[in-house]
């Protein structure tokens, strides 16, 4: 066990030494977060000042993981995720755009969560995402990483009708199909208890 | 940096569960198998959720499949790329197109189209000559994972998951290519190891693989095999069973016989098992799938009283977690005579390891009889660091010239590889 703690050690040493000198070495295309900004104007009238949704079914989009938004463009510019509302959109935009945006509302503050009033059912949204698994890639903190959302604080309501649409094929692409499959099982009572759940996460 | 706080954060859980670890690994082994009611229709629609995960202990957590740049690459980051990449003395690596995102098989086309397939964003692309650049088309759209392609009779064949399906004369409707014609559909319609390549012999029959839909577990009927199908009845056949994920295949020029790579199953541990290259050398030879991975190592759960003698073991062991999958026998005349009929692998890389290995593309000299395989690497450097990826190859195909052309799905770009005398 030791050995592996100082494996783990060293490990994360050299990585945070490559990660650094990646960063450094990054050749001239990192993506422009004050551009993003102005192309971001046209998403606030559903998607909220600042990245954060006001607007029932529609998701906040601060703080999500850069590649997590980046992808979800790219899949709805290609058509394989559908909403009438973002196709006119995406068909205006570009790859740098979308980098862009990606860098934007990655690097804005997440929702604040409101109090929640029914720890219970939080309880039990809790046990259904350890059965489920889910921080297996969606982290510990239900923060999201690279190509996977962001949960914690997401809009309730919007949780469970993205959980609905994965539930019903009604939207596909990404991580090999993981969350249409993982999403087919799950019963009403538990769509309930994990939106209620991870909407109040901080 | 989203990178690298990841990865810290598995170091600190890691360093946290350290202690429950070992006793976690001894619970495992009193689990009662997992059971899957594969006999229901409902399995063939929807495979069980947690399908690529496993059995995996808390130090594994943590490890998924990672995710390209949905964009993917710069062109300051192919420069970057070719920079980076190694080769052996006289080969020389550029860019022949990008802006292919998610590339993944590549055919010709007999007029000169360059046509690849792609992952989960539902295109197939044409790429074609247009005043000395590559233009790159997108020629269909939404399908499901189109990720094979084959050429033949004018044809462009594209297996999605559950179809092959068949564009007559493409190269002269590449604006118009239409729904095509079903082919073939007697698969299951899930997405999980559904992602299929196409390999044709000298019949004109295509080899088509049919994972399990799951890490692993006593395959449902009709997957975790190869299949020979006819493209112009729909007849097929089984020609191997026992096959996990394979994801690559050609047919050898010297015998005809149809070699493949294959995804051995994770989460047993960073070393274990090796993924393989396989030769078929009979119809209906078995491979060892769910029972025995890597030709020598039962699996502790799933071996069920099978030994690994009775199963056709790998011409070469790659590695574990490289993820080989597009391959070929190297039949061209400008690389180096020692090349010919050498099998070049291109290896996808590691997701299930903590330090990614893979993300190059090897070379195997073998005779047809695949026995005394040597392997050596010759063509490295998409990995930086644990788990940077610059790119990932995953197919590579012959030009007429005899250079080969190198998809990699993670840059979204199509390399050339070639070869002159100094």
């Amino acid at each position: 066990m030791d050995s592996s703690i100082m494996r783990w050690q060293f490990i994360s040493h050299a990585i945070r030494a490559v990660a650094l000198l990646a960063l450094g070495a990054l050749p001239a295309n990192a993506a422009d977060a004050a551009a993003g900004k102005a192309k971001a104007e046209i998403c606030a009238g559903c998607h909220g000042e600042n990245g954060i949704s006001q607007t029932e079914n529609i998701p906040s989009l601060a703080g999500q993981p850069d590649q997590f938004l980046q992808w979800q463009l790219v899949f709805f510019r290609a058509g394989s995720r559908k909403n009438e509302q973002m196709q006119p959109i995406v068909e205006e935009i570009n790859n740098e755009d979308i980098r862009n945006l990606g860098a934007y509302f990655s690097q804005l503050a997440p929702p604040k969560v409101q109090e929640d009033k029914d720890p219970d059912l939080s309880k039990k949204g809790a046990q259904a995402a350890a059965g489920r698994r889910c921080a297996s890639c969606h982290t510990d903190s239900y923060a999201g990483t690279k190509a996977v959302a962001r949960l914690a604080g997401q809009r309730e309501e919007y949780l469970v009708k993205a959980l609905h649409d994965y539930k019903t094929n009604q939207r596909v692409g990404g991580a090999g199909a993981a969350m249409a499959d993982v999403a087919y099982s799950l019963s009403e009572e538990e769509i309930t208890a994990l939106a209620h759940y991870l909407a109040h996460l901080q | 940096m989203k990178f690298h706080q990841s990865v810290l954060a598995l170091a600190a859980v890691a360093l946290l569960a350290g202690t429950a670890v070992g006793l976690a690994q001894q619970q495992d082994k009193n689990k009662p198998l997992k059971k899957y009611e594969s006999g229901t229709k409902e399995f063939w629609t929807h495979p069980p959720d947690d399908w690529f995960l496993g059995d995996e202990t808390e130090a594994q957590k943590g490890l998924a499949p990672p995710s390209g740049p949905p964009t993917g690459a710069s062109d300051a980051e192919l420069a970057n790329i070719v920079k980076k990449v190694k080769l052996p003395s006289g080969f020389k690596m550029e860019v022949y197109a990008s802006g292919v995102l998610a590339a993944r098989q590549m055919a010709w086309g007999d007029k000169g189209t360059l046509f690849v397939g792609s992952f989960g964003l539902g295109n197939v692309y044409a790429i074609k000559d247009k005043d000395g650049k590559k233009e790159v088309k997108t020629i269909l759209k939404g399908l499901n994972m189109p990720t094979g392609l084959a050429f033949k009779d004018g044809a462009l064949y594209v297996i999605a998951v559950d179809k092959l399906i068949r564009y007559d004369n493409a190269e002269a409707n590449l604006d118009k290519l239409g729904d095509g014609k079903v082919v073939y559909d007697d698969m299951p319609s899930y997405a999980a190891h559904g992602w299929k390549y196409i390999a044709v012999d000298k019949e004109g029959w295509f080899y088509i693989p049919f994972g399990p839909p799951f890490n692993i577990g006593v395959p449902p009927t009709s997957v975790s095999q190869i299949r020979r199908v006819d493209p112009k009845t729909g007849n097929a056949e089984i020609y191997a069973l026992g096959v996990r994920n394979s994801v690559g295949g050609d047919v050898d020029p010297r015998t005809g016989k149809f070699w493949f790579t294959e995804n051995a199953r994770d989460w047993i541990s960073d070393d274990k098992p090796s993924d393989k290259l396989n030769m078929i050398n009979k119809i209906g030879e078995h491979f060892g799938y769910p029972y025995c991975h890597q030709g020598d190592l039962p699996d502790d759960k799933f071996a069920m009283g099978h030994k690994c003698s009775e199963f056709t073991p790998p011409v070469v062991k790659l590695g574990a977690h490289v993820a080989p999958l597009g391959m070929k026998f190297y039949t061209g005349d400008q690389f180096p005579p020692e090349y010919k009929n050498n099998i070049l692998i291109a290896e996808h890389g590691s997701w299930n390891r903590h330090k990614y290995q893979g993300a190059r593309i090897v070379r195997v000299i073998v005779g047809p009889d695949g026995k005394n395989a040597k392997e050596e690497v010759f063509a490295s450097g998409w990995l930086e660091g644990d788990q940077n990826y610059l790119g990932r190859p995953d197919d590579i195909i012959l030009a007429k010239d005899g250079s080969i052309l190198v998809a990699d799905d993670w840059a979204g770009a199509i390399y050339r590889i070639s070869y002159s005398k100094k």
